[in-house]
Order: C-alpha cells, then sequence, then structure tokens
C-alpha cells in the first residue's frame, strides 16, 4: 500500500497539479475608448465567443467613455491593453508615457462630417468655402479640419466655424450646415433620423482628400511589450480573431445579439445599420488585413499634431508601432 | 475676512498639487499622466492670462445667477414661509428639482434657450436657487416667538415686520448660506459652459479635457479657487458690515 502511494498516486497527483497550474488563465484587463456599440463589436466578440479564453486569457473588458484614457490607466496599472485614438498617444508620447501601438483597428477614421443632400456637394476642399461647418474645439476633428482648411487654402475668414458639442440640434434646425460625427455611431443615427424626415444626407470623409488621421489603436506599454511578450502576442492574436469574425457578414446575427446585451439603448436596426457601416472603415477592402498599422497616415497624423501645435516636436511615432 | 479665504485656498491648492507630485514621483508616472512641476508652471505662465479672463466670465454670470437666485428665493421663502399648502408644495418641488441631475435637463435647455448666455445664467440660478430656496423657507418659517409675541398680542403684527424680525434674528445664518451659495452658483455656471457654451472657464476645461493636459486643469482649477475666494471673501465682509449696521443701534454705538 505504500509502494502505491509512493510510486504511483503521488506523482499522479503532483502531475494533475501541474498541468492544472499550467492551464490557468491570465487575467487582464482591457480598456476601450468608448461604449460598448457596434464601433467595439471585434473587442466583444473576442471575449464572447471565447478567443480571449482559448488563447489562455481571462479578459475583463471595460467600457471606455468621454473621461477615461486607457494609456492613463496604462501607466497606472489599471489596465494591461487598451484602445487609445492616435492624437492621445502621439500627446502622450510627448510627454514620456511609454507607450506602443500594437494593431490599428479602424483603416479609415469614424471622424467625418454630415451634412444635408440638398446642400451644394463637397468635391473639392474648396467647396468648404463660405460653409457653416461644426468644429469640437479640442477635439481632433478641430486638427482634422484645420489640416483640410490649410490644404484647401482656406483662412478663417473663408469658412464660418462653430463649436459642437454633445447635441445635434443646432445640425437639426439647420443653425450649422456641416456637422462632425462617429460616422459608424451618430452618423448613422443621424442618417436614419434625417431620412424619417425626408431628408438625405452625405459625408465628408478627409480621407477621401488626403487627410489621414489615424482613429482608435490598440496599445499597451512598452515595459508590458518586453517582459510579457508571449502574453502579448496571444492577446493581439485574440483581439483581431474576434474582429475578424465580428466583420464577416455571415455572422451577423451573432454578431448582433452580442452586441444588443451589452448596447440594450441602441434599436436593433440601428445597430445593424452601425455595424455595416463599422466594417467598412475597419476593412475597407476584402484583401486588407484587419489590424494593419497604417504607417504612412501615422506619419502624417504625427505631422499633422507637429503642424498643429498640438506637441512639442516630432515624436518619432515610428519606433513605437509595432509592425507585425 | 477676504485675505484668509484667500491664504486659506492657496493652502488647499498647494497640498492638493503637493498629492499629486507625491504620487508622481512615488509612483514613476510620467508627465502625461501627472505633470511635473515644469511643466506646470510653464503652462501656468503660458495660459494665466487666458483663463484669468475666461475665469471672469464665468465670474460675471455666476454673480447675476446668484443675485436671481437670491432675489428669486427670498421672495418665495417669504411667500412659502406660512406651514400652509404652498410652503410644503414648494418644498417638495424644490427638492424634486434638487435631485434631477442637470445633464439631462441640459438639451430641453439648450433647445428653449440656445447655448448661449441665457442658458448659463438659468443653469447657474437653478444650481445655486433650490438649496438657498430651502434654507430661506427654513429660515422664514420658523418664527422668533419671544419677539413674536409682542406683536401678535398687540396686534401690530405685519408681514414685512414678522420677515425682518426672523431675518434680524437669523443674519448669520443667512449671511453663511448666501456666500456659500456663491460657490453653488459658480460650480452651476461652471457645469453649463462644459456641457454647452462657448466662453468662460468651463468651456476651457473642457477644451483641457479632450487634449488630456492636467497642467491646464490645474492652471484653471487655480483660477477658480483664488476668484471664488475673493468673491466670497468680499460676500462676508459686505455681510460682516451689514450685521454691524443692523445690530448697532440708531445713532448709538454697538455694545
Amino acid at each position: 500500500m505504500r509502494f502505491f502511494y509512493r510510486a504511483i498516486l503521488i506523482p499522479v497527483i503532483l502531475v494533475l497539479g501541474l498541468s492544472q497550474a499550467g492551464a490557468e488563465t491570465i487575467e487582464l484587463d482591457y480598456r476601450l475608448k468608448w461604449l460598448f456599440n457596434a464601433s467595439v463589436a471585434g473587442d466583444i466578440l473576442a471575449l464572447e465567443q471565447g478567443f480571449f479564453h482559448r488563447a489562455g486569457l481571462d479578459v475583463t473588458v471595460k467600457e471606455g467613455g468621454p473621461e477615461k484614457d486607457a494609456i492613463k490607466e496604462l501607466e497606472l496599472g489599471y489596465a494591461d491593453f487598451g484602445v487609445a485614438s492616435a492624437d492621445q498617444v502621439i500627446r502622450a508620447l510627448d510627454k514620456g508615457a511609454d507607450v506602443v501601438v500594437l494593431a490599428q483597428i479602424f483603416q479609415v477614421n469614424p471622424m467625418q462630417w454630415i451634412y444635408r443632400d440638398n446642400q451644394p456637394e463637397i468635391l473639392t476642399l474648396s467647396d468648404l468655402k463660405g460653409r457653416h461647418i461644426g468644429v469640437t474645439f479640442g477635439g481632433n476633428d478641430e486638427t482634422i479640419m484645420n489640416t483640410l482648411l490649410a490644404k484647401a487654402g482656406l483662412g478663417p475668414g473663408d469658412v464660418r466655424i462653430s463649436s459642437v458639442r454633445f447635441d445635434f440640434t443646432p445640425f437639426l434646425t439647420k443653425k450649422v450646415e456641416i456637422w462632425p460625427v462617429y460616422r459608424n455611431s451618430q452618423g448613422v443615427i443621424l442618417e436614419e433620423r434625417l431620412a424619417r424626415e425626408g431628408e438625405g444626407v452625405r459625408f465628408f470623409n478627409p480621407a477621401a482628400f488626403g487627410v489621414n488621421f489615424v482613429a482608435n489603436s490598440v496599445v499597451t506599454s512598452k515595459k508590458t511589450l518586453k517582459t510579457r511578450q508571449g502574453i502579448v502576442t496571444a492577446f493581439v492574436t485574440a483581439l483581431l480573431e474576434g474582429w475578424e469574425f465580428a466583420m464577416d457578414p455571415a455572422n451577423e446575427a451573432r454578431v448582433l445579439e452580442e452586441i444588443g446585451k451589452k448596447n440594450k439603448g441602441t434599436q436593433g436596426g440601428i445597430r445593424s445599420m452601425q455595424l455595416a457601416a463599422t466594417r467598412d472603415l475597419v476593412r475597407p477592402s476584402k484583401s486588407m488585413p484587419i489590424g494593419k498599422i497604417d504607417v504612412k497616415a501615422w506619419e502624417q497624423t504625427e505631422a499633422i499634431m507637429v503642424k498643429e501645435r498640438q506637441v512639442k516636436g516630432p515624436v518619432n511615432i515610428l519606433s513605437r508601432l509595432e509592425l507585425r | 475676512m477676504l485675505f484668509r479665504r484667500i491664504y486659506q485656498f492657496l493652502i488647499v491648492y498647494c497640498l492638493g498639487v503637493g498629492l499629486l507630485l507625491g504620487v508622481k514621483y512615488a509612483a514613476g508616472l510620467s508627465d502625461y499622466v501627472i505633470p511635473g512641476p515644469d511643466l506646470i508652471a510653464k503652462t501656468a505662465r503660458a495660459m494665466a492670462s487666458i483663463y484669468f479672463f475666461d475665469g471672469l466670465n464665468t465670474l460675471s454670470v455666476t454673480i447675476l445667477g446668484q443675485m436671481i437666485s437670491i432675489a428669486m428665493a427670498f421672495s418665495v421663502g417669504i411667500l412659502g414661509r406660512k406651514s400652509s399648502w404652498a410652503g410644503s408644495f414648494i418644498k417638495v418641488m424644490a427638492y424634486n428639482i434638487q435631485a434631477y441631475p442637470i445633464v439631462a435637463l441640459a438639451p430641453i435647455i439648450f433647445i428653449l434657450l440656445g447655448d448661449g448666455f441665457l442658458s448659463r445664467l438659468l443653469i447657474a440660478s437653478m444650481i445655486c436657487y433650490f438649496p438657498l430656496l430651502l434654507s430661506v423657507l427654513g429660515i422664514m418659517a420658523s418664527p422668533v416667538k419671544d419677539i413674536e409675541h409682542f406683536y401678535l398680542a398687540t396686534g401690530r403684527m405685519r408681514w414685512q415686520l414678522e420677515v425682518k424680525i426672523r431675518a434680524f434674528e437669523n443674519l448669520s445664518k443667512l449671511i453663511t448660506v448666501i456666500s456659500g451659495s456663491a460657490t453653488l452658483a459658480m460650480a452651476g455656471t461652471i457645469v453649463a459652459e462644459f456641457i454647452a457654451a462657448d466662453a468662460g472657464i468651463g468651456y476651457s476645461i473642457r477644451i483641457a479635457l479632450y487634449q488630456s493636459d492636467l497642467a491646464k486643469i490645474l492652471t484653471a482649477l487655480f483660477m477658480i479657487g483664488i476668484l471664488i475666494s475673493v468673491y466670497q471673501g468680499l460676500l462676508e465682509t459686505v455681510g460682516a458690515q451689514v450685521k454691524t449696521k443692523w445690530s448697532a443701534p440708531l445713532g448709538g454705538e454697538l455694545i
């Protein structure tokens, strides 16, 4: 009996214990940039479809919001990974933060402008002349619009700029003609609301005029990248699998179901349209891999921010892009 | 009183910034999370004059909003001082409206009044008015029995006299409430500017938040603190003078 214990049972218990320990999942916190909606479909599906779990990761996906800043949370240890806009990343680097970009979710910036289709179409940047445009002072739409106006050779007197905030009333009441929106969230809601009133809209996309200001990207700290490289790789791989799944039209019903569980405030029809709009921004062409870091767009974003004096000087952004 | 307010604020502000810097150096945080003294000083130099005038803009709305609130609170408080149905109705209404978050009411206000001066004034008045009203109601609804009894017994009591007696007997309380309501009016104005205005210190804070610039926010907070300290100090000084004049017998000296 003693032999049984020593020779068989104890090794079996040890092996089982070790294998159990090896199978333990790694807990991670992931801070999103914005609230749960179709624009974070891939993040939701990476969790709910089990991609994180299969990679041995127990990820808590935390909702973002206007006052949430993933880069600050990385530094404070409240998050291991996060989503930040390019301007946040460049500002943070300018002030000594230790952040690296792992993947770029949006290939086209959702930050665009909406206007009614009974207004003259904006075919060239000089068509902005004399228009009444809304911008969020201090927001990245202000930086983008300044760049567009400079590119068009338009001065402050050539357009009328109004300050924009949370509610759309000035646009709905036609006080402001061209209004900034996130194309795949507010843009869809406004488009649908105006369609009900018999009005059509167009979107003014700065990328179509050569201004590629990068939007949301997945970030972590350089320290995490160095010390936990395996985990970083597992996380990014699982996350991008989630995005692949979420952006596949064949999975639409499942994706909408999961988004609906977390975003009960938006109607099903709107969620479906938001998802379709998100697809066009995340994967503008079928051949484009999801998460690809657009180096030229990052360089342009850095150059714009330097020119607009949003940062003291160049931050050598290329050294912070983890090109896979 | 004025200088005491200012140096007390400076102590609190320096302690707050000191605590932040302590956290920054203890945790080794970058300037992006908590700015260092150099960055704070540099930002303060660059933004001080802009934020000072933004602060004055906010303070002007604050003062106007507070004056309107005081006038309304005293009018309604005097009318509703009797423990009648109207008095209790006003109290219930005040408690209920206080419970509504102003950010939820703001869109309605902006639809009705636009997003300029009037909206700021209304929100400042709303945030300041209801606490003020409850205090005034409380004071005006509490009889000063010892004094009022004489006038009631002799049949010389009039409503103006009743209000005067109650105000005089609670003068210290009223001055404290009015001075304290300045903070509420300031907070209301800043909230309104933060939500939807294109002027004032609240608007500047919103822009700084968009840029994750804590150094700018600290500078703005300093301006707000200094301006409200000066304003409250002045209110207290005026209050003390009013108290002295009311307390001194006509042509005589205060004992």
